[in-house]
Order: C-alpha cells, then sequence, then structure tokens
C-alpha cells in the first residue's frame, strides 16, 4: 500500500530516520500519556476560567497538505470532532497507526456524513492537514473510498 | 415530520412554556420581528476584514467611541499574543504566556463550552424563537440555549453566574438590543486570556433583509482589558434545525493516544 507523501513540516511517512522503532512509538505515547495527566491535574485546578474550543492550530499545519492511505480500524463519529483511526504500511512492513481528525460532527452531517461513512477494514485515501509536532495525525478536509468515490461533500471553509 | 411543521410545534410548545394561548394577536407577536428560525453563520470575512454593509454600519455606528473591532470573527483565530488590539492588563498577557493550548483537549476541558462571548462568534448555527415575553436562542455549539427576558429591565442581584449568565432585551425599532451579565469566565480569544465574572456584553440582532440577521457584540470588562472590544457576525437564514451536539469527553483520549515519530 502507498503510504502517500508528506506536505510542509511533515516527517517522511516510510523510512529515514524520522521512523521510528515500535518501542519508541510506545515511549512517546507514555510520555504524552504522562503530560496529559499533569494537563489534565492543572486544567482541573483552573477548570472555572477554562474552555475548550478545540483549535486546529494547536495541532495541525494550516498551511501545509498531505495526503495518506491506509486501512480503517475505528470510526468515532461524536462532537466535538470525529476520530477516525486507520493503519498504513510502510515500504518496510512497518504498520503506521495513524489519527484522522474531522471536524464537527454536526457540521459534516450537514455534507452527508454519518456514522456510517467508515467501516472497519476499508481503504480510504485522505487528504488534509500534517500534524505539526510529526505525529501520525491529520486533519481532514477530503475523504475517498479505494474506488475514489469521495465521501459527503467538500467544505467550502472549514471550522 | 416535514421541518415546518416541527418548527410550527416547537414554536406552540414554547407559547405554552411562555403563557401565551395561541391567538391571532400572540401568533402575530411571534412573527412580529421575523427573527425566528434558523441561522447559520457566514464563513466570509466580516467587518473589520472588510467595508460594513449598511444593515452592519448601522449596528456599529452603536459602538461607544473608541471601540476595538475584532478581526477574529468565524473560523478566523489570533495566533497566541495576538488580542486584536485590546488593551490588555499586563498581568493577563503575563499569565497567558504560560497557557498551554493543548489543555483544550484534556477530557477535563473537551466538553466545557469556550464561554457565551467566544461562542457566539463561533462558525455554528443557532435557532431563534421570538415570544413577546421572553425569547430563546438555541446553539449547536455545546447545546448552550439562552434565555431572552423581555419582560424584564433590570438583572437581579442574586443571578448566579453561568455560562450563558441573565439577559434582557429590548426592541429598538427593528433591533434586538440584549444585556447579559452573570457570565462565568470564558476565553476572549481563544489563545489564553479570560474575561472576568464581571464582564458586560451588549449585542444588537437586526435583519439586513429577510435572509440576513447581522448580530454585533459588543463587551466591556475592566477586569481584564480597559475600553470596549465588539465583533460583527452575519447569519443565513436556513430551513433546518439545530442539532443536538452531545459533546464526548472521550476526544481527549483520542488525541492523546495519537502515535508517531514525535511528541508534543
Amino acid at each position: 500500500m502507498n503510504p502517500g507523501r508528506a506536505g510542509r513540516g511533515h516527517p517522511p511517512l516510510r523510512g529515514g530516520a524520522l521512523i521510528v522503532s515500535g518501542r519508541l512509538q510506545n515511549n512517546a505515547a507514555m510520555l504524552r500519556k504522562l503530560i496529559r495527566f499533569c494537563l489534565s491535574a492543572s486544567a482541573l485546578v483552573f477548570a472555572s476560567f477554562a474552555g475548550a474550543h478545540h483549535s486546529a492550530a494547536l495541532f495541525y499545519d494550516l498551511q501545509g497538505s498531505v495526503e495518506v492511505s491506509g486501512t480503517v480500524t475505528e470510526f468515532r463519529f461524536a462532537n466535538p470532532h470525529a476520530i477516525l483511526r486507520f493503519d498504513v504500511v510502510g515500504e518496510d512492513g512497518e504498520v503506521q497507526h495513524w489519527t484522522a481528525e474531522t471536524t464537527s460532527p454536526s457540521v459534516l452531517r450537514r455534507r452527508g456524513w454519518s456514522q456510517d461513512s467508515f467501516t472497519a477494514g476499508e481503504k480510504v485515501r485522505l487528504q488534509g492537514l500534517p500534524s505539526i509536532d510529526g505525529s501520525y495525525l491529520i486533519r481532514i478536509t477530503r475523504a475517498f473510498r479505494e474506488d475514489g468515490t469521495e465521501i459527503g461533500v467538500p467544505r467550502g471553509t472549514d471550522n | 415530520m416535514a421541518p415546518g411543521a416541527q418548527r410550527c410545534g416547537a414554536l406552540a410548545l414554547l407559547a405554552v412554556v411562555l403563557g401565551m394561548p395561541g391567538t391571532a394577536a400572540n401568533a402575530q407577536a411571534l412573527d412580529g420581528h421575523g427573527i425566528s428560525g434558523f441561522w447559520s453563520p457566514g464563513f466570509g470575512a466580516t467587518p473589520p476584514r472588510r467595508a460594513p454593509t449598511p444593515a452592519e454600519a448601522e449596528l456599529m455606528a452603536s459602538f461607544p467611541e473608541g471601540t476595538v473591532v475584532l478581526a477574529d470573527v468565524g473560523a478566523t483565530e489570533f495566533p497566541p499574543g495576538d488580542y486584536g488590539g485590546i488593551a490588555i492588563h499586563e498581568a493577563l498577557r503575563e499569565a497567558a504566556k504560560t497557557y498551554d493550548p493543548e489543555s483544550q483537549t484534556t477530557v477535563a476541558l473537551t466538553c466545557k463550552p469556550p464561554g457565551l462571548i467566544y461562542t457566539m462568534q463561533g462558525p455554528f448555527p443557532m435557532e431563534i424563537f421570538e415570544g413577546r415575553d421572553l425569547i430563546a436562542v438555541k446553539l449547536e455549539y455545546f447545546d448552550l440555549v439562552r434565555i431572552i427576558f423581555m419582560n424584564e429591565t433590570s438583572h437581579p442581584d442574586d443571578w448566579p453566574h453561568s455560562q450563558t449568565g441573565h439577559s434582557i432585551g429590548r426592541w429598538d425599532g427593528d433591533t434586538l438590543v440584549v444585556d447579559t451579565v452573570s457570565l462565568q469566565s470564558g476565553t476572549l480569544f481563544n489563545n489564553g486570556v479570560n474575561h472576568s465574572e464581571d464582564v458586560h456584553l451588549v449585542e444588537r440582532f437586526r435583519l439586513a433583509d429577510d435572509r440576513t440577521l447581522v448580530v454585533t457584540q459588543q463587551f466591556e470588562d475592566p477586569g481584564s482589558f480597559t475600553g470596549t472590544a465588539a465583533r460583527v457576525m452575519s447569519f443565513s437564514r436556513g430551513d433546518d434545525h439545530v442539532y443536538p451536539y452531545d459533546c464526548d469527553p472521550s476526544y481527549g483520549l483520542s488525541m492523546d493516544s495519537r502515535e508517531g515519530p514525535a511528541g508534543p
């Protein structure tokens, strides 16, 4: 499977020194969880004067673009943003576990999306914004099935 | 049930809740100013990013002299450290330097609304039900429901602070003027600066034409900045209803467990 190509500010999807081992990925995930736990703890303290708008600018290069193809493993269609999990196999055979985020399902419903838009096991091609931190993360702007059919109606201006 | 029938049913229910019998006079009152219905935010630029339309200019003329009109309406967001020209107090500017935006995606905060002032300018639709004694505004974003009391002329002293605060409204000709206090602290720009619980919000709603609703917000908060800030928004009428938002905090976990060669 073609893992796609990276856009500006995004690491290569296969080969090279930027692709790390499964152990390092696990360590990175553990570190994230620890950081997130600390943030959650502090956030609880300040919860009375903070809220969430889930800005795309937090995680994504708004000027960049990336296209990734893979196999769907999970789809959660719920606000604030839908989450699609999918696997990408690199040229070295390594399986990369990717996360794709969308805008609000409330918005997507009006563009023809639903909780049945993706099925585990199906192959998809996704276009969107690359992650800032280089993680296997994409903000979907357009999604296509294996036969080229587009899922839903393309957005006008993202939110 | 057809959307029109659903809307009639909802209005009838509101009329019962509001204690308004279904007389012809009340039906006329419900339709009186024409702002009832479903309104979608426009994704295009609004003032000051473009010249105001005549309807926008008319509402903007109500802004106090020296008002700073913010250019972050809709999908646009100010980057860290940019407060749109508002004189934010120095202590808050310093505190904002330690703000970690990733806290927005924690389980604790994912489903906490960002505050009414910021929510109103966000790119989500709303549905307005205009009554005689009150006006209900259902926001799709975070399922917030606003009640604007049209039969009250002052705010209670002991009203609890909340996401939607306490709102009183009046018609100034064809313009609905809404005055809101008792808002919980919320973000001003989604970049680390929050207003205090003493913020005072004044909004104006006016039809530019049957399909276009212009909304302005102006707010003052001596606890966080000096002067008056404002935003100008534009909404288009649609034949739809606001969807349930039903925010799922597990979104934070999903973002937390992302993998890859680099981390936050």
